[in-house]
């Protein structure tokens, strides 16, 4: 969720939330000559606030899982977990006084911080990473598609360096058919063979390039060494298992060189195959992209989701024996 | 000695002796001397326009053998030094506009004028071609017309006139661009040509060629397909030529069906239509007449969301058709509250399917033992431009449709029947071509339609372009506007595809208004209705701006799924809300355009233009007053409007119901059956639940003009 001026309401209630009971704090610290604790009705009262706002701040997991439920808009359960999960932090240090106590209240307080700072983390990077992708990524598809998508884009570099230099050897690929993506998937393509690309090319005004079929010639198997060997080397290798590391293709500046050089070795006809190969490389390396983005964007969830509802169950055991014994 | 009445002449230095008045040409052939020559035929007077039959009489100029009369005396010389190079010149100039090899000559190789340019050893011409292409006709469903073959030898016009008298086709232009026309220079599929054929064998060339339907000839089974000898047994077939119907042999079987056998399936695609000579047929639509609606929500705490099919008892929508009949693909509608009916002999069925190709509309099942002509669409051509086909085929929809077409239409309900009865006779049936312009913006209104069959596009014209205001499918009228406002039509209405219209006379229409003064006010409230509708969206258009925005379609839009891609974490919330709240099935994908940040995702746009609603075979998918999409509960679940979306934003939903048991007749069985859906935009939650669920305030139900307004920019949307 952005942090723009959308969440200006939350903020200033939360600052003034963190202001009055900043305030509460200072005053029972100076009121208790024995210092603050937990189990004091002051420090009770901080751990039940904060206690309630990790139990809303959890619960947002269970208002996804109901998404037609009509309990309030989703995304002003996101600002409420935001906010009342962060303020959930002063909350608790507020209970125990700063201080992180025994074993299991030493084992919540790290958990608390843990959860509140992956959550901050979380929130930063939902912040630029989706600018960052649809800036970095115009070639977008939905996530679950990107290995189709790459299976076909394989298909379609083979079928252009077939068209130049013959028959490759390779194993044929089953197209399991249609792949999602709405629009795209559905537009007629001007021929079996020309390149599928996703839709924001579509969009960027690509669909008329790509509907376009260039004139290939099939060279004698002297004159198509140079791609023959290039695509094999390297092409291929990194349409298969495209990475950013030691892969000349994963690197843009060094693929367009990589591709300029091979193009002065080969007869003008096949300049326009080999830049449609280039355009194939260019996106699965967006696509590469995507997938890393995808995780540094929801990758954290992996960390903060388990130990939020580790922290709400040993939190629950903690009130339990505080309120018990 | 020649004998008493006969002419004595020399040809080629062989005396023969022809009765007086025979032209050389004949004589030449009489005697086994043969004279090549492209305009004339044996059956068609000799009208030598083509000259390549000229011989040397000895005159000062070579004559036209075909028109020229013998005489005593003559001396003719038919493959002279001098007449060789003649036809030569002639035939270099003929193939020098010839577009070699002609479609005949790529068919069958025996186009006439490059079989004698061939044996005249002529390879390339020397003279320039033409430059300017007089164009091709591909109006016609049988005979496809070639003009750059066409050498104007006029036999197709004199086949027509003298053979045939019909007297549709003739010249028109003159010098270079002479070319042959049909009535007054009308697509042949347009004019009042019957289709004979007798124009196509009469032509030398490929400028007229049968349009046999390759490959997709009827399998002839255990009835075998009629020849053409049989066929011209058949009174509707009489006036049509042999050769003719000889090429398309095979497009029409007579088929026996037994009691009980599916004749045609609703749903099914299908090329053809049936003609039923013998036996009762029973007609009906075996989907449940009913609505897909998702019920559950938060107040069903331990339910799961589950879609059913709901009757309009049960689920009665705003703004519904209170429509009581269903139009099918006959010439009988069906009543909604009991979608059966009866097809007997004389009646034809399938029409919309075999010549538009668009799904059965409804189920037809032999109800007594059934023969019937099962044809393709050029040999139903040829049968409905047939007269007496026409006027039996009109009769039967005059005495047994026309009275629930009309009062099919909800305003017309109160219409009395004398008065059905005067229209019954008074109305006219008309056909019209795909592109055909059935009214034109600002001609005079001098009639009322009502759509029969098919599709026709309403558009206005405005400075600068033309835009779709509606598209209307059988049981929907238009021309109210234009007489009972200002007399002038206000939008051009187009044939779609294969149009058939009932079009009752202004008179007959004042007449109606005068009576029924209801209908007036019901007909003056629509017509102000879609004034404002049509102002309202002239005004949107003249607001609307800019390339991008126009070439992604989205101005077509009313209402868009747009996710704000910087604020969109791809969490698919939108996506499992939409499944959520629709049985598990979504009806949008988190793909589609992008327009700057924004993606327009895959769902329901409630388009301007909704191409969706063109080709229903039932006319269920139609538009609410609000301009927004709607299947009605007669949907059949052909699944058209789904491949007509543009946009992939149409699902199927499949129902398991009971249904007739095609192996047993009369027995019922589950069976599944589709109804289609497209986003509801949530109605039975409120608010789309994608945009309720989305976390991140990234997902918005917009008006795209009032959206990308700001973006766009002054000169943009405003």
């Amino acid at each position: 969720m952005r942090m723009d001026r959308t969440q200006r309401g939350w903020a200033l209630a939360s600052l003034a939330i963190l202001a009055v009971s900043g305030i509460a704090y200072g005053i029972y610290v100076w009121q208790s000559p024995a210092g603050p604790s937990g189990g004091s009705s002051m420090g009770l009262v901080f751990g039940i606030v904060g206690f309630g706002f990790m139990i809303f701040a959890a619960l947002l997991g269970a208002r996804k899982r109901v998404p037609t439920w009509r309990l309030g808009r989703a995304q002003s359960w996101m600002r409420g977990h935001l906010w009342l999960g962060l303020l959930s932090l002063p909350m608790i240090l507020f209970h125990g006084g700063f201080h992180f106590g025994g074993a299991l209240t030493r084992v919540l307080m790290w958990l608390t911080m843990i959860v509140v700072v992956s959550g901050v983390y979380g929130a930063v990077l939902q912040n630029y990473l989706p600018s960052m992708m649809t800036r970095d990524v115009p070639l977008e598809t939905i996530y679950d598609e990107i290995g189709n998508v790459r299976k076909a884009l394989r298909m379609e570099a083979d079928a252009l360096v077939e068209r130049i230099c013959g028959r490759l050897g390779l194993v044929k690929e089953v197209d399991e058919g249609q792949r999602a993506g709405g629009f795209t998937a559905l537009r007629p393509i001007a021929a079996a063979s020309a390149p599928l690309r996703t839709s924001a090319a579509v969009s960027a005004g690509a669909s008329a390039a790509v509907a376009a079929q260039p004139e290939i010639v099939l060279l004698t198997e002297e004159q198509s060494q140079p791609l023959r060997l290039f695509y094999f080397s390297e092409v291929r290798a990194f349409l298969e298992a495209p990475a950013w590391m030691r892969q000349r293709l994963g690197d843009p500046e060094k693929a367009r060189n990589s591709f300029a050089a091979l193009r002065r070795m080969m007869p003008p006809a096949t300049h326009a195959a080999l830049d449609d190969l280039l355009d194939i490389c260019d996106e699965t390396r967006q696509l590469m992209r995507q997938e890393r983005l995808h995780r540094w964007l929801h990758g954290w969830l992996l960390l903060h989701i388990p130990l939020s509802l580790a922290l709400i169950l040993l939190g629950a055991i903690h009130a339990v024996m505080a309120l018990r014994y | 000695m020649t004998p008493a009445g006969l002419i004595e002449l020399t040809i080629d230095g062989k005396a023969v002796q022809v009765p007086p008045g025979t032209t050389v040409f004949d004589a030449a052939r009489m005697n086994g001397i043969s004279i090549p020559t492209l305009c004339h035929l044996q059956s068609q007077t000799p009208v030598g326009v083509c000259r390549l039959c000229v011989v040397d009489t000895g005159a000062r100029v070579l004559g036209a053998a075909c028109v020229r009369p013998v005489e005593p005396g003559m001396k003719v010389q038919t493959n002279s030094e001098k007449v060789l190079a003649a036809r030569k010149t002639l035939l270099e100039l003929l193939m020098a506009d010839h577009p070699s090899p002609c479609a005949r000559q790529r068919h069958s190789g025996d186009c006439e004028l490059e079989t004698l340019a061939k044996q005249a050893g002529i390879a390339a011409s020397r003279f320039p071609r033409r430059t300017i292409s007089r164009g091709q006709d591909d109006s016609s469903l049988a005979i496809a017309v070639d003009h750059d073959a066409c050498i104007l030898c006029d036999r197709c016009i004199r086949g027509c006139d003298e053979i045939k008298s019909n007297f549709v086709l003739g010249r028109m232009g003159k010098g270079y661009s002479a070319d042959i026309a049909f009535d007054l220079n009308a697509p042949m599929g347009d004019s009042t040509c019957i289709s004979c054929g007798e124009c196509m064998v009469s032509c030398p060339t490929g400028a007229l060629t049968n349009k046999g339907v390759a490959g997709t000839a009827l399998a002839a089974g255990p009835d075998a397909a009629l020849t053409a000898e049989e066929l011209h047994k058949l009174p509707v077939f009489a006036g049509v030529s042999g050769t003719f119907l000889d090429l398309n042999r095979g497009a029409i079987v007579r088929r026996r069906f037994r009691k009980g056998d599916v004749i045609c399936r609703e749903g099914d695609f299908g090329s053809t239509a049936f003609f039923i000579l013998e036996g009762k047929a029973q007609v009906s639509i075996s989907a449940p007449i009913a609505h897909v609606k998702t019920a559950g929500g938060a107040l069903g705490f331990f339910k799961r969301l589950t879609s059913s099919l709901v009757g309009r008892e049960q689920d009665n929508r705003a703004e519904e058709a209170h429509d009581r009949t269903i139009p099918i693909d006959a010439s009988v509608d069906l009543a909604y509250g009991n979608p059966v009916a009866e097809l007997g002999p004389g009646d034809l069925f399938g029409e919309m399917t075999c010549m538009n190709f668009y799904p059965r509309s409804a189920t037809v099942r032999a109800e007594t033992d059934v023969v019937a002509y099962e044809m393709l669409r050029n040999v139903l051509d040829i049968m409905q431009k047939n007269k007496t086909f026409r006027a039996q085929i009109d009769q039967n929809y005059r005495r047994r449709a026309l009275e629930n077409h009309l009062l099919g239409v909800p305003m017309f309900a109160e219409l009395s029947p004398d008065f059905i009865e005067h229209l019954r006779e008074s109305v006219e049936l008309v056909r019209y071509a795909p592109g055909q312009v059935i009214a034109r913006q600002g001609d005079p209104a001098d009639s009322f339609y009502l759509v029969r069959i098919g599709f026709v596009k309403i558009t206005e014209e405005y400075p600068g372009g033309e835009l779709v205001l509606a598209y209307l499918s059988r049981g929907d009228y238009f021309g109210e506007i234009g007489l009972l406002g200002g007399g002038f039509r206000t939008a051009t209405c187009t044939a779609l595809d294969h149009v058939e219209v009932v079009k009752i006379s202004g008179d007959d229409f004042r007449h109606m208004v005068a009576r029924y003064p209801n209908i007036r006010a019901g007909l003056e409230k629509v017509a102000a209705e879609r004034r404002a509708a049509n102002e309202q969206r002239l005004q949107m258009l003249e607001n609307v701006p800019l390339d991008q925005f126009l070439s992604q379609g989205l101005m077509e839009a009313q209402s868009l799924l747009i996710l704000d891609l910087q604020n969109c974490t791809r969490c698919d919330a939108c996506v499992n809300a939409c499944a959520d709240a629709h049985d598990g099935v979504t009806r949008l994908v988190r793909d589609g355009l992008r327009f700057e940040n924004y993606l327009v995702a895959t769902s329901c746009r409630q388009c301007r233009d909704p191409l969706c609603m063109v080709g229903c075979p039932v006319g269920s998918i139609r538009r609410r007053n609000s301009l927004e999409v709607i299947i009605e509960d007669w949907c059949i679940g052909c699944g058209l409007c789904a491949r007509n979306c543009p946009y992939g934003n149409i699902n199927l939903h499949p129902f398991e119901v009971l249904g007739d048991d095609p192996e047993h007749f009369g027995r019922k069985k589950a069976v599944v059956k589709q109804k289609a859906t497209s986003c509801d935009l949530c109605t039975h939650l409120k608010e789309p639940s994608c945009v309720y669920a989305c976390p991140h305030d990234a997902a918005h139900r917009v008006d795209p003009r009032k959206f990308f307004g700001q973006m766009l920019g002054p000169g943009g949307c405003r």
